[in-house]
């Protein structure tokens, strides 16, 4: 199976022959891969250097976490590239956003209304979570459309907050 | 005197003043909330018992239910660590009203220390410098506030009176944005120390953060240990620590000074016990006081590390009556230490606080290489507390042993489960800046950067994508289930098992 991999915007082509041998960018290296206790660490040897990384899905991207460094990685094999290239110019902007808790938390203040307008950057409501209240911020210009939670209430990460429109 | 001791606290800190009692043979009695059963110091404790639901109010701040519990089960002592009662003089109070020893200083120096407006008009009366600002006027309402901010100058900071830790901060640049400031610091504050009231102080440039140990007992013997650089902050909030500074170094001229002044500051309230006093350095090496946190730090280790005196173990004996150890003509500091404080916190996104369930976890060990932590494989990590969850501290001869040591210990630790910073650190350990000893309190927030780090990652990208492809390629064969017959490396039986484990 073929991939374009993408890292910093540098393509790689990386074909997987088997479990032991893989082709990127036409040379085939010998490798030894393995998660590490079934957790998303994966251990690499390659040509007998050793490797170890994070490996976790983000939205539509894999991020991989290596000496330090998060590296936010897009795969997509040759079909997948084919069917976005054809359909991309159909794609609508996404009309609505939705705040959603970063982390479970206390909600503190809401600091707008159903129906407000906002700008970019301001302040949506106050989070609190392991002691510190946090800021939440609107990520662009538009109209609030719908709160859907109160001061004082608790929330689970990844809950819708409120959106905007 | 007594031979057992209750901890009013949780998390590494508990378990690290765990660790002094057992040395020093002593009984040891936990405390815990709902949400804290499973927690290393209940597990490690010789006693443990349930204060409340998780949130603290109900949990360790319960005054009287801590007092109760030592007085049933016969703790002659509390600890209060840091954070929750550790800075409440009505809780040190409390403790001698009962006949307990409060290991920490008195009540009456907890709460002249306490009120940091009330704490700079008392060294300041004792000749000690400290920073231009509000000192001294008492609690002032939103308008007086407004009316002195020109002043003193911006940019100048808002700080809560009964405040650490950096909240109820906030940062000023004119007058027109501080009202909206004001509040939020006063929101901040009233719901971390019960208590809205604030104060304003200049913000000193190109400042740097220098602490000064303080040991005191209880027949008039006051030392310091030396200095702690504390520089490396965000949101006023202390990341990584060192002991000596890098600042200060061989200038001892300097460090003794400091020490005398700090020493000046703890006499100026009859200080006993375990201190600190943080100063503020401007580039032409005036310092400053800041404040006097009146509890054990959570960098004591650093001072530990260099001067060889177990500060938890010193504080227990001094409460229990005995002299100092050690003396100011005695002390050394040997080498150098560094600590990283590692939070459960994304550093890609904001340093949000990340909370879960820790599956795996692998500490780094070896030469001159010390772990305080609180947590272990299978902890969940609660949005109740806060998001300390280890210290690294390493020990090296010189600054740039200590530096390689740490960077070696940083790849080492394996947190699974939950967001670390602890790829902040390792790019921290890679900044020139850094190495350098070149930065002050801004450092992190203004010109250091995750995304660009100064190491030479090239070679790694192709690795990192070569992994990412191998991870995807597996999650694609595991989704469309084209694995041909004979070639998976196990029994059919044990792959169907997995894959189902997997769709839970």
């Amino acid at each position: 199976m073929k991939y374009i991999t993408t890292v910093n915007n540098e393509e790689f082509i990386i074909e997987i022959l088997d479990d032991r041998r893989v082709v990127i960018n036409g040379k085939e290296y010998q490798i030894d891969f393995h998660p590490v206790s079934e957790q998303p660490v994966y251990s690499m040897l390659v040509d007998g250097k050793s490797y170890e990384a994070y490996v976790n899905p983000a939205d539509n991207t894999w991020s991989v976490l290596l000496h330090g460094h998060q590296y936010s990685i897009q795969i997509e094999d040759e079909r997948e590239k084919r069917l976005r290239s054809a359909s991309s110019r159909n794609l609508s902007e996404g009309s609505e956003y939705h705040l959603k808790a970063p982390m479970p938390g206390l909600v503190i203040t809401v600091l707008v209304k159903e129906g407000q307008k906002i700008k970019k950057d301001e302040l949506l409501l106050i989070l609190e979570s392991m002691k510190m209240q946090n800021e939440l911020k609107s990520p662009r210009d538009g109209v609030v459309s719908r709160i859907r939670i109160q001061p004082g209430e608790s929330v689970e990460q990844r809950q819708i907050l409120l959106t905007i429109t | 005197m007594f031979n057992k001791v209750l901890i009013a606290n949780r998390g590494e800190i508990a378990v690290r003043i765990l660790r002094a009692c057992r040395e020093l043979g002593m009984q040891v009695v936990a405390v815990y909330s709902e949400a804290d059963r499973q927690a290393l110091h209940v597990r490690y404790a010789d006693e443990a018992y349930l204060l409340g639901p998780a949130p603290s109010r109900e949990s360790y701040l319960r005054v009287d239910k801590i007092i109760d519990i030592a007085k049933k089960c016969g703790a002659g002592g509390i600890h209060p660590g840091y954070g929750f009662l550790a800075e409440r003089s009505d809780f040190a109070q409390a403790c001698l009203d009962e006949g307990i020893a409060f290991i920490g200083p008195k009540p009456s120096a907890i709460a002249a220390m306490g009120d940091k407006r009330a704490a700079r008009a008392t060294v300041s009366a004792a000749g000690v410098p400290v920073v231009p600002g509000t000192e001294g006027e008492g609690a002032l309402s939103d308008e007086e506030l407004l009316a002195i901010a020109p002043k003193i100058g911006f940019p100048l900071l808002i700080k809560a009176s009964a405040g650490g830790g950096g909240k109820g901060m906030r940062e000023v640049q004119s007058l027109h944005e501080m009202p909206g400031l004001i509040t939020a610091a006063r929101r901040e504050a009233e719901a971390a120390f019960g208590d809205g009231n604030v104060y304003l102080e200049k913000l000193i440039d190109g400042a740097r953060h220098v602490e000064i140990q303080i040991l005191g007992d209880q027949f008039g013997n006051i030392m310091h240990l030396g200095e702690r650089e504390c520089s490396i902050q965000r949101r006023h909030q202390k990341l990584l620590e060192e002991s000596p500074s890098p600042f200060i170094g061989d200038d001892d001229e300097l460090r003794q000074e400091m020490g005398a002044v700090a020493v000046r500051a703890a006499q100026s309230v009859e200080y006993t016990n375990a201190g600190t006093i943080e100063f503020l350095i401007d580039k032409d090496n005036h310092f400053y006081f800041l404040e006097m946190n009146t509890r054990l730090q959570v960098e004591h280790p650093v001072t530990e590390m260099v001067t060889g005196i177990d500060i938890v173990k010193e504080q227990i004996r001094v409460a229990r009556g005995r002299q100092l150890r050690y003396s100011q003509e005695n002390l050394s500091m040997n080498g150098w230490a560094i600590e990283c404080r590692i939070n459960a916190e994304d550093p890609y996104n904001n340093f949000l606080p990340s909370t879960g369930h820790i599956s795996h976890l692998l500490t780094p060990t070896g030469p001159g290489v010390r772990v305080d932590t609180g947590v272990y494989p299978g902890f969940e990590i609660s949005p109740y507390y806060d998001s300390l969850i280890s210290k690294l501290v390493v020990w090296g001869e010189t600054r740039a042993e200590a530096i390689l040591r740490m960077r070696r210990s940083l790849e080492e630790f394996k947190i699974i489960g939950i967001k670390t910073n602890i790829p902040f650190h390792q790019t921290l350990m890679d900044s020139h800046r850094f190495m350098g000893g070149q930065y002050d309190t801004r450092f992190v927030e203004e010109r250091f950067s995750l995304e660009q780090s100064e190491k030479d990652h090239h070679g790694d990208q192709e690795i990192a994508a070569i992994i990412a492809t191998l991870v995807a390629h597996r999650a694609n064969q595991l989704a469309t289930n084209i694995v041909q017959r004979g070639i998976r490396d196990t029994s059919n039986w044990k792959w169907l098992s997995r894959w189902e484990r997997l769709q839970k």
